[in-house]
């Protein structure tokens, strides 16, 4: 675990510290993994299947703003449609240009799941999906998620009757035939259905549980949305005979409670936030700031000292006698217990006024070194440091 | 002389003018009665494309029917529906769009009123600043 978090800090330092370059690169894996697979699964114009016009589709995305990439599959898949027929680039256009007139213009932030709900049907994970929707998002991803599915499905139906849509002759009674068709794949289609009844109830159990005051609120909620969504998807499979293969939906079930936890580690309690860059000016100076947020030091920085037991002294604080009771130890002993005290101040007297001065060692952690004279009398050192203190102070006298 | 605390509050000020300000503060441009009406308005205008979009795929998808039948409907008992059906979609359209950025609006002016307060307090520093210096020069 501590590894994990480890791992996590440094995730974290490494996005705040690149932030401008993870951004473009992270645009860019989700725009080429996008049109790729949009590209396997209804690659018919075979001009856009050409690696290297994905690879500047994919580059052009990472320097755009997030919802570019969704425009650009949009796009791209129409282009592979219009291969097919006239009548499916039509019927998916209109299905697109309803989607963005009625919702992706009040969450725009959302349009990302129009793309993500296709892809991990793809990658055979869809149930991740409603899970990361709910852990992250909005009751809103409820439509977003929907417009995904229904895409999807569009795109699958075209993709398994393509060659009735092509051989299908061009006149007018075909292509309303045409027409229906795409439209009963819609509208008939139980599976689809149950599956975003089921997606929908999932995101909102998440949601509403997720930000519920309990502990573990996140677990919880992942481990009742995944149940949540098999009860909805088996109690609408018995209902409408959806025939949804049951070991798949077990195993992509379980798969998204492993995806989700991954989530809840990056994205639960952590803050990424980001690097600011910013200029401004007053009547004396212009201002060229640069905000580095601030991070706590990685597991791998720590540097811990195990101190070797001894006997505690009843009256050696402050006195300047190491006391009766103790034993005498080595001085490798003695010194890893200055180097104790003096960590420890650092640690507990960060900020008061008795602090005389400070120094960063190679580590970078802060060592701040209190005042010979403070260091007996501080009511807030233990017994041990006390003594330690004492009895260095004792050695220096006597080399002096 | 650069004064820390007040260049902590214009690095924050400047971060919120480059991020989330550039919403609020068009937003902010608007009395919220304006901001909300012009929304609406862009709402019916996108729900009667939609719902055209929609009447027309089905108009397609029934063509046959429709085309059959066509001397036999009653225009005018079609045409009252269509508009009921019309009238429903973009009051309900209409009723979410007013609810979300009514929502929107007094975001954005906590927001800016959080802007103005943190601009009080520059305001605020550099008098006391000037009030020092002049201090000094006696």
């Amino acid at each position: 675990m501590a590894q994990l978090l480890m791992i996590r800090e440094q995730v974290k330092s490494f996005y705040s510290r690149y932030e401008g370059f993870c951004r473009p690169v992270l645009k860019f894996l989700l725009a080429f993994v996008t049109l790729t697979m949009i590209n396997r699964s209804i690659g018919y114009a075979a001009v856009l299947t050409n690696i290297a016009i994905v690879l500047v589709l994919a580059l052009l995305c990472s320097f755009f703003p997030n919802n570019f990439v969704v425009v650009i599959g949009v796009l791209v898949s129409l282009l592979h449609l219009y291969a097919v027929s006239l009548e499916t680039v039509v019927a998916a256009g209109i299905l697109f240009l309803l989607m963005f007139l009625l919702y992706f213009r009040f969450a725009a932030k959302d349009t990302i799941l129009l793309v993500m709900t296709p892809l991990c049907f793809i990658l055979k994970i869809p149930y991740v999906v409603p899970l990361c929707a709910g852990l992250v998002g909005t009751p809103a991803s409820v439509i977003s998620t929907g417009c995904g599915v229904v895409t999807y499905y569009l795109l699958q139906y075209i993709s398994v009757n393509r060659n009735t849509l092509e051989t299908l002759e061009s006149e007018p009674i075909f292509v309303l035939e045409k027409f229906r068709m795409l439209i009963d794949a819609l509208m008939k289609n139980r599976e689809m259905q149950v599956l975003i009844v089921a997606f929908a109830i999932t995101i909102l159990v998440v949601y509403l549980i997720r930000r519920m005051p309990v502990d573990h609120a996140w677990t919880i909620a992942m481990i009742t949305g995944m149940l949540v969504d098999i009860v909805v998807i088996l109690v609408g499979d018995l209902k409408y005979e959806t025939r949804i293969a049951i070991p798949a939906l077990i195993l992509g079930s379980l798969a998204a409670l492993a995806v989700g936890l991954v989530l809840q580690f990056f994205v639960f309690n952590v803050d990424y936030t980001r690097t600011e860059k910013v200029q401004f000016e007053d009547d004396e100076y212009y201002y060229y700031v640069k905000a580095v947020p601030k991070n706590t030091v990685s597991l791998a920085d720590r540097k811990v000292k195990k101190i070797k037991g001894q006997e505690r002294s009843g009256g050696a604080a402050g006195s300047g006698s190491t006391g009766g009771g103790r034993a005498k130890r080595s001085s490798a002993e003695v010194k890893d217990v200055q180097e104790y005290r003096v960590r420890r101040t650092a640690t507990r007297d960060r900020g008061a006024g008795n602090i005389s001065s400070s120094s960063r060692n190679k580590n970078s952690t802060k060592r701040i070194i209190m005042p010979e004279d403070s260091v007996g009398r501080s009511e807030r050192l233990t017994d041990i440091e006390r003594a330690a203190a004492a009895k260095a102070r004792a050695e220096r006298n006597k080399k002096t | 002389m650069l004064n820390e605390s007040r260049v902590k509050l214009m690095t924050r000020m400047a971060a919120f003018e480059a991020g989330e300000g550039k919403k609020s503060m068009a937003i902010g441009t608007y009395f919220r009665s304006d901001y909300i009406a012009k929304e609406i308005i862009k709402s019916i205008i996108y729900g009667t494309v939609a719902f055209g979009l929609i009447l027309g795929v089905y108009l397609v998808y029934d063509f046959e029917v429709f085309m059959e039948n066509m001397y036999e409907i009653d225009w005018l008992a079609f045409g009252k529906t269509l508009l009921f059906r019309y009238l429903t979609a973009i009051g309900t359209y209409s009723l979410i769009t007013y609810i979300v950025y009514v929502v929107r609006y007094s975001r954005a002016r906590r927001n800016l009123q959080i802007y103005y307060n943190n601009l009080r307090r520059l305001r605020a520093m550099y008098r006391k600043e000037a009030a020092a210096e002049n201090k000094m020069e006696e």
